[in-house]
């Protein structure tokens, strides 16, 4: 298990643009109450489509009855000042505004998919195209922008407006009077996976350096959470585009066989609407 | 720490079965179409007979690649935005350039062998070969440019992808000969001594890929808790399959096998046998290089 310390470098050095804002996001985990709040508002704004998260809670108990303390985690696009997600990205749809916002162009995006590959925090997912409102982007990657709208407007992102427990900040952390700023500069904070060096940009207070661990989320999934992955991911051909998806219950050579045919047969199956779903 | 997750987002594989069977195609193509050139850059006369059909083997093997990546696409009809909106960074932009002029490059170079003009079907095979080695290679910096991605980020990956074409493009070229064989006259007929020869081709490669994955274990035993966690995955758990019985089992240590012992290396039968072996076994790799990473993580 990975005994990391978490955010030993703190703010990471990186400073944005000069003269610019740099908004960032510190999110203080012991106010937190994991309710949801911020997911629901972000979902039902963005239209965001089911299975699909700009913004989620992770929960995790940790212990064994009766000593056990409950920790969650809401986990959202790090904006980083060093994303892995825009070099890869062969059309140039994602870059790095001025401001710090990692944005999506959704006209240039083919839907490759490789910055979803190349995000290490999962935080990109592809817009499939049942979506309720066909006006909406379809079928190209999206991610959140922290509401770039509403922040330029001089608005909140909504999922710091909807927080019951004033656990999320936001702001520019290059005003050093921000709350964000003074946020991050009293409190010991931490960043999700430091040690790639992708310099994130939302703060976390509180962090439980275990539970923000891949290898932990991977090793110790409730038996629940493991069965309804499964399920979702049975139920989860988008367009064919995620034909990656595994039941890892099922994974013998009969599995693999069987598993690898479908997904094929899903993916050729599709393969002639996607032609008819939209010119362009 | 002791701890359960509870309640999480699901996240998706992007990348599965059909960029796997992409990755084998362009891999296949390349290693079949090094063995076109032999006869005719690299001056091995006994492989000039058979040139040109393992060029178009080459050539067919590529032309399925766009149709596969352009159907893979999210917008299909957005595929020039490669081209117009290029990001040189993106590996992504390389290898589309690289699959656009690869078989420009094998039409041309398949066409003056046809016409046995020596001096431009060298310099065209030349100038192919690069391009086939380039693609090639860039189909393994595509998964190796993504730090987050165990086991997949390491300077090996290319060359993994490289040998694993050389030696899938060999097996998948002997079977097509020995099936041309039926459908040609006896005297353009391919010896079983000449696939013989391309098996113990074959066999320098499987040598150095069993090299290679030994190289990459020994990384993944000493490396971090993660490269231990996804090695466990691929080699005992839910990838045994495709990694431990299709790729080394099926695909590198019978044929191994079969090409040292000296009857069945010489036998027809053993050669066949082989080439499939081999040509089937390295789809494994391909499965679990793609999908491995994204269902570690798929749970983070």
């Amino acid at each position: 298990m990975a005994d990391r310390l978490y955010g030993m470098g703190g703010v990471s050095s990186g400073k944005g643009r000069p003269g610019r804002k740099r908004y960032a996001m510190a999110i203080d985990l012991r106010r937190c109450t994991g309710c949801n709040a911020c997911t629901a508002a972000c979902k039902t704004h963005f239209d965001v489509p089911l299975g699909e998260w700009r913004i989620w809670v992770m929960e995790t108990e940790v212990g064994k009855y009766p000593d056990t303390k409950r920790y969650v985690l809401p986990r959202l696009c790090n904006q980083c000042d060093d994303p892995p997600c825009i070099p890869v990205c062969p059309t140039q749809a994602t870059f790095k505004h001025p401001d710090g916002f990692v944005l999506q162009r959704y006209n240039r995006c083919i839907g490759c998919r490789a910055c979803m590959v190349a995000c290490p925090y999962n935080a990109r997912h592809l817009l499939p195209d049942h979506r309720r409102d066909k006006r909406n982007p379809r079928n190209v990657a999206d991610k959140c922008d922290f509401c770039v709208v509403r922040v330029t407007r001089g608005l909140a992102p909504l999922c710091v407006t909807s927080c019951t427990g004033g656990a999320l900040i936001f702001g520019d952390i290059n005003d050093p009077e921000s709350e964000v700023a003074r946020t991050v500069r009293d409190n010991k904070v931490f960043t999700l996976r430091p040690e790639l060096g992708t310099a994130p940009q939302v703060y976390y207070i509180g962090l439980n350096e275990s539970i923000a661990d891949p290898e932990f989320a991977f090793l110790n999934r409730s038996a629940q959470l493991r069965e309804r992955y499964a399920t979702f991911k049975r139920n989860s051909e988008v367009g064919g585009e995620m034909a990656g998806n595994i039941d890892e219950s099922d994974m013998g050579f009969f599995g693999l066989v069987r598993q690898g045919l479908h997904n094929f047969g899903t993916f050729f199956a599709e393969a002639p609407k996607k032609f008819f779903r939209g010119l362009y | 720490m002791e701890g359960q997750v509870i309640a999480n987002a699901f996240q998706n594989a992007y990348w599965g079965f059909p960029i796997a069977l992409y990755f084998w195609l362009v891999g296949a193509s390349a290693g079949s179409f090094v063995i076109s050139t032999l006869g005719w850059v690299f001056g091995v006369k006994k492989y000039k007979p058979l040139a040109l059909f393992a060029s178009n083997t080459a050539i067919v093997a590529l032309l399925i690649v766009p149709v596969l990546l352009i159907i893979d696409a999210g917008k299909p009809y957005r595929f020039f935005h490669l081209f117009i909106f290029a990001h040189w960074s993106a590996p992504m932009v390389w290898g589309s350039f690289l699959i656009l002029t690869y078989p420009i490059a094998m039409g041309f170079y398949s066409f003056f062998v046809h016409k046995e003009n020596q001096l431009w079907a060298r310099r065209l095979g030349i100038l192919a070969i690069v391009l086939a080695l380039s693609t090639h290679w860039y189909t393994g910096v595509v998964m190796q440019l993504n730090p987050a991605r165990l086991p997949n980020h390491t300077s090996v990956a290319p060359l993994l992808f490289l040998t694993g074409a050389y030696v899938s493009g060999i097996g998948l070229l002997i079977l097509c000969l020995w099936l041309r064989n039926f459908l040609v006259t006896v005297t353009a007929r391919v010896s079983p001594e000449l696939m013989a020869d391309m098996a113990r081709l074959m066999l320098y490669g499987i040598v150095f890929d069993l090299f290679l994955l030994g190289n990459e274990f020994l990384q993944m035993t000493y490396g971090t808790g993660e490269e231990r966690t996804i090695l466990y995955e691929v080699l005992l758990g839910v990838f045994r399959w495709p990694y431990l019985y299709l790729e080394i089992v099926w695909g590198l240590l019978l044929p191994l096998i079969i090409l040292v012992i000296p009857r069945t290396r010489r036998s027809l039968n053993g050669v066949l046998v082989a080439a499939f072996m081999t040509a089937t076994g390295v789809y494994g790799m391909r499965i679990w290089w793609v999908m491995a990473s994204q269902y570690y993580q798929g749970h983070f």
